[in-house]
């Protein structure tokens, strides 16, 4: 047992922020949601350089993959490689090659880069398919919970491959898994945002963050931003099982409402307009704490695996 | 004690009801930035009933009712979601009515009362929120004028308003809340800029740049220097219509009908939320009340209006955050009401004062809570 990166892991990490830095950050995001744009070129940059490969590559698997999606949750990234780099792998045994959506079968609620997917994995009952999506197949969505949304007309998704027996478990597993590293990531660049925030804002002659009202429950922010992202690691480092990816995806859920709701109260008035950084990763982490129903829904699986 | 409103106060209340009618297209209790032709048009008929000056003595042209009669009308609007209290009707108004000179109360009372005339909150500055007593915008007399160069921040409906109600530095800067004085700024005025803030609920807040703006002596509202006991005193008239509890009556409404929609009320999860949130709600109402009779009885009720914002707001988050947790993915269409009713809850602990200093409010002043003793 070791908690801590292993050189090669570093090395990845090390990679990917240098890639990030240059294609990714809030301001990006900031300027492709303005146009409800999917960031084609980050995702070419990634899979150019095979950081989309690392859950099946040589030496590295699920949880290098997942080191991968939290670097680019906490770097605002717009693009679908939690589904491509860690999704797909599990399910499909390789990475998902364009864009990829994920898609609960029938739903018609608003879906992340349904517009701008090649293609959708479709959770189906027990069954998963692989659905090519022509242009076109989605309509987009305004919204403003950070992402490019799309809509699927009912019945819109009823071909594709269907992946077998034991597929729709796989998805769900591995959905689960990849909700709990993007809410791990996408929680820990709401709380550095708001960390630096109240260090220079300063009332009363003092920093906000002087304030031992402010300090207590940002600790616990915190402390909870650590416990999503060990049980989200440790789920990947044991391949997306079930009852590790439910524990994961529901603690970080439940946990990502409080960090909302503090990020966003001791932003005061600035972190609620959309000039400030915060909302880039606050708005998804309520669109991320939604899906697959939620921590409710994490948390039935959870109880279901484990004394069914 | 009883709970009761009296016969008279619940005739006015129907009245009301009644009036709103006519304004059920009227959905600007959120974002009203995006309808403010039609809210003006609501003022307008409601000043015309004379209910913009319900509570101001006759002798200003008011109706001299008593402070429940504000109460309700507001209560009401807010469960309509026809508007949110004006501030020139409100704070602005009795400010004047108490410390206004007789040719400040002539120019401004008579539009504010017909619904004509409209004031922004001009308080907070980007490095003073919390904390007013810092502000920096400077007003320094010249002869007759004064000439005010400062930024605010995060004003209100500023872009549709007609007149600034601006807290401004004439004293030294060390002096903080014994140094500020009160305005009224016109805000086409030369040197005056308002812009934009786009803000997470799709509506906007304002910045305002003030740049030697210049206004006569007469805009100055009470003594130089004597802006923090009037502001106190304001916020006093506004405690019992600020956060009229049936606004989050009207929250879990709307969620419980969307579950019906969606047929959804039978999961017994649900129900079992539903039934918290309206238990909070309930809370609210008596919160509310609560203020309500502190200010009847000639108690400044600052700190049942400390205890009723934190519970208010939070109630509110709480039902949005429910409605979002309830409805899934489907909420987070923008077009789908429940979004709104999520998105404009995010600021309520923040704006008005904070959840953290209406608990600091509370601590000190019921706790006994005070300093490092
Ligand atoms: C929607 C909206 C509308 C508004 N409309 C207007 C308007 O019309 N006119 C106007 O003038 N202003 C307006 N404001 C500004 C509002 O008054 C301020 O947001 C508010 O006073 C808080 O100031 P701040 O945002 O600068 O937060 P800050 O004061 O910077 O506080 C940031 C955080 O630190 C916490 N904090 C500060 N001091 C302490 C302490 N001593 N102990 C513990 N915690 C502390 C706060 O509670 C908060 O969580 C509006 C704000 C919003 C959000």
């Amino acid at each position: 047992m070791d908690f801590e990166l292993d050189d090669a892991q570093r090395a990845i990490v090390e990679a990917v922020d240098v890639l990030l830095e240059r294609h990714a950050g809030p301001a990006r995001a900031i300027e492709l949601g303005a146009k409800g744009e999917y960031d084609g070129a980050l995702h070419g940059a990634l899979r150019e350089s095979g950081f989309l490969e690392l859950a099946c590559g040589e030496g590295t698997g699920p949880l290098e993959a997942a080191l991968l999606v939290e670097c680019a949750a906490r770097a605002g990234a717009l693009c679908s490689v939690a589904a491509s780099a860690l999704v797909a792998p599990l399910v499909l045994g390789r990475p998902g090659d364009g864009p990829l959506a994920l898609v609960e079968s029938g739903s018609t609620a608003p879906i992340r880069y349904a517009a701008h997917a090649h293609a959708a994995l479709v959770l189906d009952g027990d069954r998963a398919r692989l659905v090519p999506l022509p242009d076109g197949s989605a309509t987009p969505v305004a919204s403003t919970f950070g992402y490019p949304m799309g809509r699927f007309e009912v019945g819109a998704l009823s071909e594709g491959d269907d992946l077998g027996a034991g597929s729709g478990d796989r998805l769900r597993d591995a959905w689960r898994l990849a909700l709990a590293v993007e809410l791990a990531g996408s929680m820990a660049g709401a709380l550095e945002t708001t960390l630096t925030y109240v260090k220079e804002r300063r009332q009363f002659g003092r920093a906000i963050g002087s304030f031992q009202g402010v300090q207590h429950r940002l600790a616990r922010c915190h402390i909870q931003v650590q416990g999503s992202r060990w049980l989200a690691l440790e789920a990947a480092h044991g391949g997306g099982a079930t009852e590790a990816s439910a524990a994961g995806a529901a603690y970080a859920a439940e946990a990502a409402g409080r960090v909302f709701a503090e990020t966003h109260q001791f932003s005061g008035a600035m972190g609620f307009t959309r000039e400030h950084d915060l909302h880039v990763w606050s708005m998804r982490l309520q669109a991320l704490r939604l899906e697959l129903d939620g921590a409710a829904g994490h948390e039935r699986a959870l109880a279901e695996a484990r004394w069914a | 004690m009883n709970f009761a409103f009296s016969e008279e106060e619940e005739a006015f209340r129907a009245e009301v009801v009644a009036f709103l009618e006519d304004w059920r297209d009227l959905d600007a209790f959120f974002g009203q930035g995006h309808h403010w032709p039609r809210v003006k048009q609501l003022f307008q008929a409601m000043g015309a009933r004379g209910w913009l000056s319900l509570g101001w003595p006759e002798s200003e042209g008011g109706l001299g009712k008593p402070l429940t009669w504000e109460y309700i009308l507001w209560d009401e609007v807010g469960y309509a979601r026809a508007a949110r209290n004006p501030l020139a009707s409100g704070i602005v108004a009795k400010t004047l009515v108490r410390y206004g000179s007789e040719d400040q109360k002539r120019r401004w009372l008579g539009p504010i009362r017909s619904g004509e005339l409209h004031f922004s909150l001009g308080y907070s500055e980007p490095e003073a929120g919390s904390d007013l007593a810092s502000a920096r915008c400077r007003a320094e007399r010249h002869g007759d004028v004064y000439r005010i160069t400062g930024e605010k921040c995060w004003q209100s409906y500023a872009q549709d308003m007609d007149l600034l109600w601006l807290l401004a530095r004439t004293g030294t800067q060390e002096s903080r809340g014994a140094g500020l004085s009160l305005f009224v700024v016109p805000l086409d005025a030369p040197g005056v800029t308002v812009g934009p803030l786009p803000t997470l609920d799709g509506d906007q807040l304002n910045e305002i740049h003030l740049d030697g703006a210049e206004v006569p002596v007469d805009a100055r509202v009470g003594p130089e220097d004597g802006a923090w006991k009037i502001m106190a005193e304001a916020l006093a008239d506004e405690r019992h219509i600020q956060f009229p509890p049936k606004r989050v009556r009207r929250d879990l409404e709307d969620l419980v009908d969307w579950v019906r929609e969606n047929g959804r009320g039978a999961d017994p999860a649900v129900r079992s939320t539903l039934g918290d949130l309206a238990v909070q709600v309930e809370e609210a109402e008596v919160q509310g009340l609560i203020v309500l009779d502190a200010l009847r009885k000639g108690r400044p009720g600052i700190v049942e209006a400390a205890a009723n914002k934190v519970v208010h707001t939070v109630v509110c988050q709480n039902v949005a955050r429910a409605a979002l947790e309830i409805a899934g993915p489907a909420a987070l269409a923008d077009d789908c009401g429940l979004n709104t009713l999520w998105r404009q809850s995010i600021w309520e602990t923040i704006g008005g004062g904070t959840s953290e200093i209406m608990r600091g409010v509370v601590a000190k002043q019921a706790l006994g809570l005070s300093g490092r003793r």
